[in-house]
């Protein structure tokens, strides 16, 4: 059947590794139907600097964008950080050709973030009693995580705790 | 050997003439989902949203399926990331709105490739290239965003100062600067004998309490009550001032001092401006900034008309894990860049954690810098959870910095 034959596929791997000594180094790669793209960047710890950063398309259907090493050294110094997406975005540029670099770059600073939660959330214990405490215990801590998607959303077990103690304090969560 | 790895994976093939069936994959070492749904070829419209749940975190994380259907009915052109974050990412899961946008970018470049084999019909020579520059719907080089900007820009609120409706007390740059709102201000200090229920104490030296960081809608567009709302707050809950941080917006003076007026209340102009470094509030500063600034340049213009800048919430951290889980300590903090150019450290935030107040407030006292605090609140309902105390009476900017200057003040634990 011809609708079995793919009109287009998409693969996009982010990967993200300790070297010397503490920095990470977080890749994205892109491969799909039309474009094949790479972006690299380094960043400090623990203040989560980009510290170095490269890319590069080997195939793009619209064309070598000639000052693409000037824009992605722009962000050298940007913090991996809550409202770094605005700063990327506003140092990178906003045109079309640029966006899907500006993209990986962001992915690749997700990725860092990610691989900062993996550290955190494997400390969750495995049992549904303990892994409810845990979670129930980090809403609390973290208060940005509440209402911030359907887990930690209003009136849901995680956050009853939490809404507990500030109706009894008296304010909104 | 590799901390995290993700890898997403979407294929879309044609199932029939008008549909197209799209199928997603994120797979990382945390999570992964999956996602199907059909798309309108001729409309990128998308329905049937199914996902699907492999490996998740907490016990609640299924939930998330049942608000995916959030998305029916979504155009998947291009612009429409923000929407789904702000739908899919915040009632469904973040995750699922990132492999949610991955499907979306993968739809529209497949109708590039749909519109490319017909246009071959009659072009057969037609390069996917070639199509693509010819087409009025390829990219077009647009002219690259202007990083910082000196122009003044058009308000996005109209209206003249004084009038009622929302929008009218927001105005752009171009109106009168700073010093001739307050030297038009014949007014006493306003302090909270006001119509309205007041809970704390009476101002006076040392107690003359503002709120430093707040937003308001629509000059901010994340913010969702009026200025008006949040000023009858303030009132209502004892502060006797606050100061109006939208981002990059510059209020008028006139409006601000109407505003003043109507409410008969303290009420200061303020920016938070987005640098390289974090975002800046800054104080008797009335250039309008858009886009990126570099700190550095921030610095030397405020710092030419005299004006006071202030790092916001620096170690505002992530949903789950802070400053001190990546071993950020405060003497390692001390040494970033921002703080060789900042005249003061917001130390009471009130969207970061007691943690990560903690930090600011180690860096600040380090640094030898001052602390302010501000609630930072987007709505009414956390209008000065915190503030700043001022020694002395405020009666206008000029007042509040020439008081800033002099750092005789400190944050507090207001509502």
């Amino acid at each position: 059947m011809s609708n079995n034959i793919l009109k287009f596929a998409m693969n996009r791997n982010t990967s993200v590794e300790k070297i010397n000594g503490s920095n990470l180094r977080s890749v994205c790669r892109l491969r799909d139907t039309l474009t094949d793209a790479e972006v690299v960047i380094e960043v400090k710890m623990p203040d989560m600097a980009i510290c170095a950063i490269s890319g590069h398309f080997r195939h793009a259907y619209f064309g070598e964008i000639e000052d693409l090493d000037q824009r992605l050294q722009a962000v050298i110094g940007v913090r991996v950080a809550a409202g770094m997406l605005k700063i990327i975005k506003g140092l990178m540029g906003e045109e079309e050709e640029i966006q899907q670099i500006v993209y990986m770059v962001e992915e690749c600073c997700h990725g860092v973030i990610l691989a900062l939660t993996r550290k955190v959330l494997l400390k969750a214990p495995d049992d549904e009693a303990g892994k409810f405490s845990f979670y129930s215990n980090m809403v609390q801590k973290s208060i940005r995580l509440y209402d911030r998607c359907a887990a930690f959303a209003k009136g849901t077990p995680l956050v009853a705790e939490l809404e507990s103690e500030k109706a009894k304090e008296g304010c909104d969560v | 050997m590799f901390d995290f790895m993700r890898n997403k994976v979407v294929d879309v093939a044609r199932l029939d003439p008008e549909t197209l069936e799209v199928h997603g994959i994120l797979d990382d070492s945390i999570y992964s989902l999956e996602l199907d749904f059909k798309v309108n070829i001729s409309d990128l419209i998308c329905s049937g949203v199914k996902g699907r749940w492999l490996r998740w975190t907490t016990p609640e994380c299924p939930r998330a399926i049942d608000f995916l259907n959030e998305a029916e009915g979504f155009c998947l052109e291009a612009g429409i990331d923000n929407k789904i974050h702000k739908t899919i990412g915040r009632r469904s899961c973040r995750h699922f709105a990132n492999l949610f946008i991955e499907c979306a970018y993968a739809v529209r470049e497949t109708i590039k490739l749909l519109g490319w084999q017909e246009a071959q019909r009659e072009h057969p020579d037609l390069t996917f290239k070639q199509f693509i520059l010819n087409d009025e719907k390829g990219p077009v080089a647009q002219p690259s965003v202007v990083v910082e900007s000196h122009k003044e820009v058009p308000s996005p609120v109209s209206g003249a100062a004084g009038d009622t409706g929302a929008a009218g007390a927001a105005r752009g740059a171009g109106d009168t600067r700073g010093a001739g709102g307050d030297a038009a201000s014949a007014k006493p200090p306003v302090g909270v004998e006001s119509p309205t229920t007041s809970r704390k104490s009476h101002p006076g030296p040392g107690n003359f309490i503002i709120d430093m960081h707040l937003h308001t809608s629509p000059a901010s567009p994340c913010a969702s009550d009026s200025v008006y709302a949040m000023i009858e707050e303030a009132k209502r809950i004892g502060l006797q001032g606050i100061c109006l941080t939208d981002h990059n917006y510059v209020w008028s003076a006139d409006a601000v001092l109407a505003l003043r007026e109507k409410h008969d209340f303290l009420v200061l102009r303020a920016n938070e401006i987005i640098t390289e470094q974090g975002d800046i509030l800054v104080f008797g500063f009335d250039e309008d900034i858009q886009g990126i600034i570099k700190l550095v340049e921030l610095k030397k213009r405020v710092a030419a008309v005299g004006g006071f800048i202030v790092a916001a919430h620096p170690f505002r951290g992530f949903l789950t894990f802070g400053a001190d889980d990546v071993g950020l300590t405060p003497e390692s903090a001390m040494a970033r860049e921002m703080f060789k150019w900042v005249d003061g450290v917001e130390t009471l935030n009130g969207k970061v954690t007691e943690t990560e107040n903690k930090l600011s407030l180690d860096v600040a006292k380090g640094l030898g810098l001052p602390s302010t605090g501000g609630s930072d609140a987007h709505d009414i309902s956390t209008v000065g959870v915190y503030a700043t105390a001022f020694d002395e009476i405020i009666d206008g900017e000029k007042a509040l910095l020439a008081a800033l200057k002099a750092g005789k003040y400190h944050p507090v634990v207001f509502r």
